[in-house]
């Protein structure tokens, strides 16, 4: 039997005992690169679809990467529950022998349950109309928080503890709260750049649920008291500009954005920048140069966005999954959640929703989305700014708030964290905005000494040092600490010289 | 789409339909990076003729809209190569196999680039090819099936 076969077959089988009523082909950047298009053709998935009577819907990837390109069957009746739950999940790329296991873990989207109510659960789940989105209870919550007042809002989001997803983790309602205090007009920057290497989480919330985001930056707006909105994504994310794109279009003929449905007295005017390249894109004050048309380099901090930010005028900077956070926090279930992104050695990378303020051994995590233990010998935490953890500490307890912007690569056994840690630096050398002396000098001087045969560590140790110190923006600030993670976690890596 | 060719008989007519687009945004500096794209979408790089015309309708001094053009590693300032495949060389890639697939696309004919991370990590490795596509999960086999399906094998 082939792969096609075992899909077809199994679909018929669960057809027989649960009527399917929908087909869900996932078609975001993740299907496409793996050539859905075509797997439906060989597949025959419409005429599957007109002989089971389901209906076809085109959505998006649902957070498991790993399973693309797939398709989705869904029973009937779960409409109306709280959540949808799925009975069937195959990987068409997996060969049969891995078929049993994929079958089996096909409902582990989280870590937790199906985490259905959270920020994932309507992943895979849109056809792209507003209808669907409202169906599955987009812009519920906003209604009923524009029934209470500001004062309320800003103190629910002050106690649910949410920080900022971006990686920095500052408290969302404490600097809600720096920016209604001041004289407006006021202004909310959504940073969606994310250009961050291994993090891919908001590119999935804008391309999975646009509407998650506007209902946020509605919120925001409503509870701050702004008026204009920036929605600033990265210019290589297209799926994601287009999906955005799309949705505000809808929520505007709709009069989501207008007085129909906001509350008396509130306008809000939300307009989409794609940025064009550059890590420290992602840096917040770099976004407002690059907004106001200067070149896009970091500012002094202070002043802070909160006093002075667009145009002078104090300014609310959120990522794109702080945002969307924002809409879980008026239900009872789940806590709060985040996402992270994983890539590397493990059989399903993706997008995972995991408990906020939970602790997770590494151990148990990694099993859990796929990880042959005995072959990781450590995993990069964050990217260029990141941090090596090595094996030894996997059976440590690690508090989710402490993962940065929630990537996390897992190495393979032939993995050189050397090349890994150069590969890095000269990434953070590459993207160096040139701005201020420690970060431009201090990222080539830092490739150049780790290149060499002996590797002077005492130098190296200074130079980020230095570069911690002194640096105008967080690029430089942390562009040494993959490097030093790296040499304490796996000396013998380094043949070091004393001076 | 043909990169934009100062010396092509469609020269003259590519910038005025950019010019007469420009002219819908308007006359402020924060206009400046969608001006960019904009240029980009209809010339597909920044050629000398497209940042006079951007400056002179944003009133910016010619010399910071240069200055800042070349802040940004997506703008091109130079004429790209028409249809060339970019391997993404970001660490997920290179620890899948992105020097493998490099390999394997360099023994065909065509034109070939690197980028840093694309930030499709779980799909790694990927590259674009010269059609624009992402393909995910790429390996020798496929990269060598898209150019015999182009030379119609």
């Amino acid at each position: 039997m082939t792969i096609q076969q075992a899909f077809l077959k199994t679909i018929l089988d669960e057809s027989s005992k649960h009527s399917i009523a929908q087909l869900f082909i996932h078609k975001g950047t993740c299907g496409e690169a793996t050539d859905i298009v075509s797997v439906c053709e060989e597949l025959g998935i419409i005429e599957l679809a007109m002989s089971l009577n389901a209906k076809i819907i085109e959505t998006s990837c649902d957070g498991r990467c790993w399973a693309a390109p797939s398709v989705t069957a869904q029973k009937n009746n779960d409409r109306g529950a709280s959540y949808s739950r799925r009975f069937d999940r195959i990987d068409l790329g997996v060969n049969l022998k891995e078929l049993g296991e994929v079958l089996d873990l096909s409902t582990v989207h989280n870590v937790f349950d199906d985490g259905a109510t959270g920020l994932t659960s309507r992943f895979g789940q849109l056809d792209g109309s507003l209808l669907a989105a409202v169906e599955l209870g987009a812009y519920g919550v906003a209604e009923k928080v524009f029934q209470q007042d500001q004062k309320s809002i800003l103190s629910k989001i002050e106690e649910s503890k949410l920080s900022g997803r971006g990686g920095a983790h500052f408290p969302t309602g404490l600097k809600w709260k720096l920016a209604a205090q001041n004289e407006g007009p006021r202004y909310l920057v959504v940073n969606a750049e994310e250009g961050e290497p291994g993090v891919f989480k908001d590119r999935h919330l804008l391309e999975a649920d646009p509407h998650r985001l506007i209902e946020g930056i509605l919120i925001c707006c409503y509870a701050v008291g702004v008026e204009k909105a920036f929605v600033y994504i990265n210019g290589q994310a297209h799926k994601g500009i287009e999906s955005f794109m799309t949705a505000l279009e809808q929520a505007r003929n709709s009069g989501i954005t207008g007085p129909e449905f906001l509350p008396e007295k509130m306008t809000v005017d939300i307009e989409v920048r794609a940025g064009a390249g550059g890590y420290v894109c992602g840096e917040e004050s770099v976004i407002l140069n690059s907004i106001e048309g200067a070149r896009p380099v970091p500012r002094f901090k202070p002043p802070f966005a909160t006093d002075q930010g667009l145009w002078g005028m104090p300014t609310v900077i959120n990522n794109v999954e702080t945002l969307a956070a924002v809409t879980t926090l008026w239900q009872d279930f789940p806590p709060p959640t985040k996402l992270v992104s994983l890539s590397g050695n493990i059989a399903r990378p993706g997008v995972y929703e995991v408990p906020a303020d939970g602790t997770l051994s590494w151990n148990g995590f990694l099993l859990s989305v796929g990880a042959e233990l005995e072959t990781v010998p450590a995993i990069l935490l964050g990217g260029p700014s990141g941090t090596f953890v090595h094996r030894d500490k996997f059976e440590e307890q690690i508090e989710m708030k402490n993962i940065g912007a929630g990537g996390i690569f897992v190495l393979s056994p032939n993995s050189s964290v050397k090349e890994i840690t150069n590969s890095l630096a000269g990434y953070n050398e590459r993207e160096s905005c040139g701005e201020c002396t420690p970060c431009r000098e201090g990222t080539m001087r830092l490739t150049e000494l780790l290149q060499q045969e002996t590797v002077d560590l005492k130098k190296v140790e200074e130079l980020i040092e230095v570069m911690e110190e002194a640096s105008l923006c967080m690029l430089g600030g942390m562009a040494g600490r993959p490097v030093k993670s790296a040499i304490e976690n796996f000396p013998a890596t380094w043949i070091s010289t004393e001076r | 789409m043909i990169p934009f060719d100062a010396t092509a008989d469609d020269a003259g007519d590519r910038l005025a339909n950019f010019e007469k687009q420009l002219l819908t945004l308007p006359s402020r500096k924060s206009y400046l990076l969608p001006a960019f794209h904009m240029a980009q979408q209809y010339l597909d790089w920044l050629p000398r003729e497209s940042i006079l015309v951007i400056a002179s309708h944003l009133r910016i001094p010619l010399s910071e809209v240069y200055a800042t053009a070349t802040a940004y590693s997506e703008l091109r300032l130079e004429k790209p190569e028409y249809g060339a495949w970019y391997m993404c060389t970001g660490v997920a890639c290179e620890a899948a196999g992105a020097q493998r697939i490099i390999a394997a696309i360099e023994t065909v004919p065509g034109k070939f680039g690197r980028t840093d991370c694309q930030f499709l990590c779980s799909l790694a490795p990927i590259c674009t090819d010269h059609r624009g596509r992402i393909l995910g999960r790429l390996t020798e086999n496929r990269v060598r099936a898209i150019f015999l399906e182009d030379r119609g094998d």
